[in-house]
């Protein structure tokens, strides 16, 4: 959704970040280092990069519950799981065993830790979301630099391209994609990098257009260097900056991205813990009237994430915009 | 004028034709390498070979792919978008109530967010820094944060269901069985035009919050913009007040700009549906489809992503036409073309 609104911010020369770099970017660092809340984002950003990569094993080994592992009883005779910090149920399923096994953030309709999935879920959403990111930039820079250096129909191609891609509903046509190849991790990166390229490409683009005509680039192509060499070792370093601006929130749409295609049953496949998949699990079967907290604990974990990109993300853009008095 | 609109419906067709031809690309071609073969998704899992070869037949599935896509686009010309073998329905019938239901909700979700998001964002930019603006700006952001399929929940759950126990937002303050708002359900706008609102407003405001706070922030900094440019210092000089230099003056220059920014954000609201109908339990294309990707009713979905992008072109061109109208700059570049 936040990337619509940069389509209108890309014009060419706009991105401030091409102008020069070095002072530039010591000086972005020393406002983004003094800004109070893009720190606490990055703080969040930094314990959640920390829980996704040692949170979920190491819950698993406090709690000696397995992301998938299902509990019998972890559920009441009436079917109904545990809530947050309670212990397991004894055997007929009546009352709390108080020497029971805790569930930290209370179980899963299906018996399964909540804790530790939400931190399996973690895992899933980053790992997905940035190399989906990763296959984007991949594919956008280089049409991006393609675009704007050579100009002419290769530029009217990608132009097209990207406009036409940007006027369509993309979650639409790649929950149908994912429909026709079916469910898996690496599909779901392949999918949502296929509808997510266009926004590097026209930052990378418009970058390029701005930078080609300077002078160091002429320089370059009058000491005989050839276009590769002009694309890979002159252009490239000057896209990073604009690209920065907009990368916090193309990572946190794609965070989007993936829990939406898993919430509609075409992203990660289960028994997998992914964060959209445990909130459909708990909403689309209307659990969540029953046990709230089911379809609170994964969403409000988003939420949280969401929130961080796009403070520190507002926060970069401000640190790099000359305009912004401090 | 005549000549941007010819060209704009020109730019639709084309993009129409893109559509079908994705989508047909899709389903029975890219499809064919995964798994089933078209004609065994389209009659269904528990389909004879039998009923197999005839769908193949109708559908001219063995003759060469050119072939095939002119049928394919011959039987969307004709309105015929296939027949579901689960429903026992044509996708036809099953597509028009829907695309009417889903109609409501974003158009009206459409106005539920510019209504909030114009006084906003231009109080915001009129008044950078002040209390209100950092109020707008902070819940902006957090509105921006909140996944569409996160919030549905959550609205139905407290001011749908939570009602109904007697709980008003965690406060048991109302008898047990009130009902504010209906938890789902739909009304056609035909049957009973106040009930429809009524069904509809929870939807609507679910659907409007997130792209309310982009609008927000969007708005408040072309506001900003255009109150630095010589002609707002102008209008406040000569005495016009603040609202009249906001409305009649800086209005006029972002309305343009905003309308652009509605015809890709009706597109992308077209894929909310598919979150907040299910929770809310409308029977549109979201909700329709949803149920067909759960059953595998291949045409089904097939039809819902053709019918949602064809939504898409068409606002697409509406807003882009409006925007003509809306800017006479636009006009003078085309005609002097």
């Amino acid at each position: 959704m936040t990337t619509d609104m940069q389509a209108i911010d890309l014009e060419p020369g706009r991105g401030s970040g091409t102008q020069s770099p070095a002072g530039l970017r010591t000086i972005a660092l020393r406002r983004l280092r003094h800004d109070p809340i893009s720190m606490i984002a990055f703080g969040i950003l930094v314990l959640l990069v920390l829980a996704a990569i040692f949170g979920g094993p190491l819950a698993a080994k406090l709690t000696g519950h397995g992301p998938n592992e299902q509990f019998a009883n972890a559920l009441a005779s009436n079917s109904l799981p545990l809530g947050i910090g309670q212990r397991t149920y004894l055997a007929n399923g009546t009352t709390h065993n108080p020497h029971g096994s805790l569930f930290i953030l209370g179980a899963d309709a299906l018996g399964r830790d909540e804790l530790v999935r939400v931190l399996y879920g973690a895992r899933i959403s980053l790992l997905v979301a940035t190399s989906a990111t990763a296959l984007a930039l991949v594919i956008g820079i280089s049409l991006g630099l393609l675009a704007g250096y050579r100009g002419g129909w290769v530029d009217a191609v990608v132009n097209r391209l990207t406009e036409t891609a940007m006027a369509f509903p993309n979650l639409l046509l790649a929950v149908g994609l994912a429909v026709v190849v079916g469910p898996g991790l690496l599909n779901v990166v392949i999918i949502i990098a296929l509808f997510t390229w266009y926004y590097p490409a026209r930052i990378v683009r418009g970058a390029t257009i701005a930078t080609k005509q300077m002078t160091f680039v002429a320089a370059a192509r009058t000491v005989g260097a050839r276009p590769r060499r002009i694309l890979l070792v002159h252009l490239l370093p000057q896209v990073w900056g604009p690209l920065l601006v907009y990368g916090t929130s193309i990572i946190a749409n794609n965070i989007i991205f993936e829990a939406g295609l898993s919430y509609l049953g075409v992203g990660v496949p289960p028994p997998t813990a992914s964060w959209g998949q445990m909130l459909s699990d708990a909403v689309t079967s209307g659990f969540y009237q029953a046990d709230f907290a089911l379809a609170l604990i994964p969403g409000l974990a988003l939420v949280l994430t969401m929130l961080a990109f796009n403070l520190l993300g507002d926060g970069i853009r401000d640190a790099l915009d000359p305009r912004t008095a401090r | 004028m005549r000549r941007i609109v010819a060209n704009r419906l020109l730019g639709a067709l084309v993009q129409v034709l893109v559509v079908t031809l994705l989508a047909w690309l899709l389903f029975y071609v890219i499809a064919r390498f995964t798994g089933a073969s078209p004609a065994q998704r389209i009659a269904g899992k528990n389909a004879s070979a039998a009923q197999v070869a005839l769908v193949s037949r109708l559908l001219g599935l063995n003759k060469p792919y050119w072939e095939q896509y002119l049928i394919f686009l011959n039987h969307l010309i004709h309105g015929n978008f296939g027949f579901s073998y689960v429903q026992m329905r044509p996708v036809s019938a099953i597509l028009w109530p829907a695309t009417r239901a889903t109609a409501s909700l974003v158009l009206g979700a459409a106005v539920i967010w510019l209504l909030i998001a114009a006084p906003v964002g231009a109080y915001g930019g009129l008044r950078p820094r002040s209390v209100g603006d950092v109020v707008g700006r902070a819940v902006a952001i957090l509105g921006m944060s909140i996944p569409v399929f996160w919030l549905a929940p959550m609205i139905s759950y407290f001011l749908g269901y939570q009602p109904t126990q007697g709980d008003l937002l965690g406060l048991r303050i109302l008898p047990v069985g009130t009902s504010i708002f209906p938890i789902n359900g739909y009304v056609d706008f035909g049957q009973n035009p106040v009930q429809w609102a009524y069904h509809l407003l929870l939807p609507w405001i679910t659907l409007a919050i997130g792209f309310a706070a982009i609008y927000i922030r969007f708005i408040r900094t072309l506001t900003a913009e255009q109150l630095s440019e010589d002609y707002a210092r102008t209008a406040k000089a000569k005495g016009a007040s603040t609202l009249r230099v906001l409305v009649r003056h800086v209005g006029r220059n972002v309305a343009p700009t905003v309308s652009v920014l509605l015809g890709a954000d009706i597109a992308t609201a077209l894929t909310g549906v598919f979150f907040v109908e299910t929770v809310f339990g409308i029977p549109g294309l979201g909700y329709t489809g949803l149920s067909a990707i759960e059953n595998l009713d291949y045409p089904v979905i097939t039809g819902v992503i053709i019918v949602a992008a064809l939504i898409a072109v068409l606002a697409n061109t509406i807003v882009d036409l409006l925007h003509a109208v809306l800017d006479p700059r636009l006009r003078r570049v085309a005609a002097t073309h």
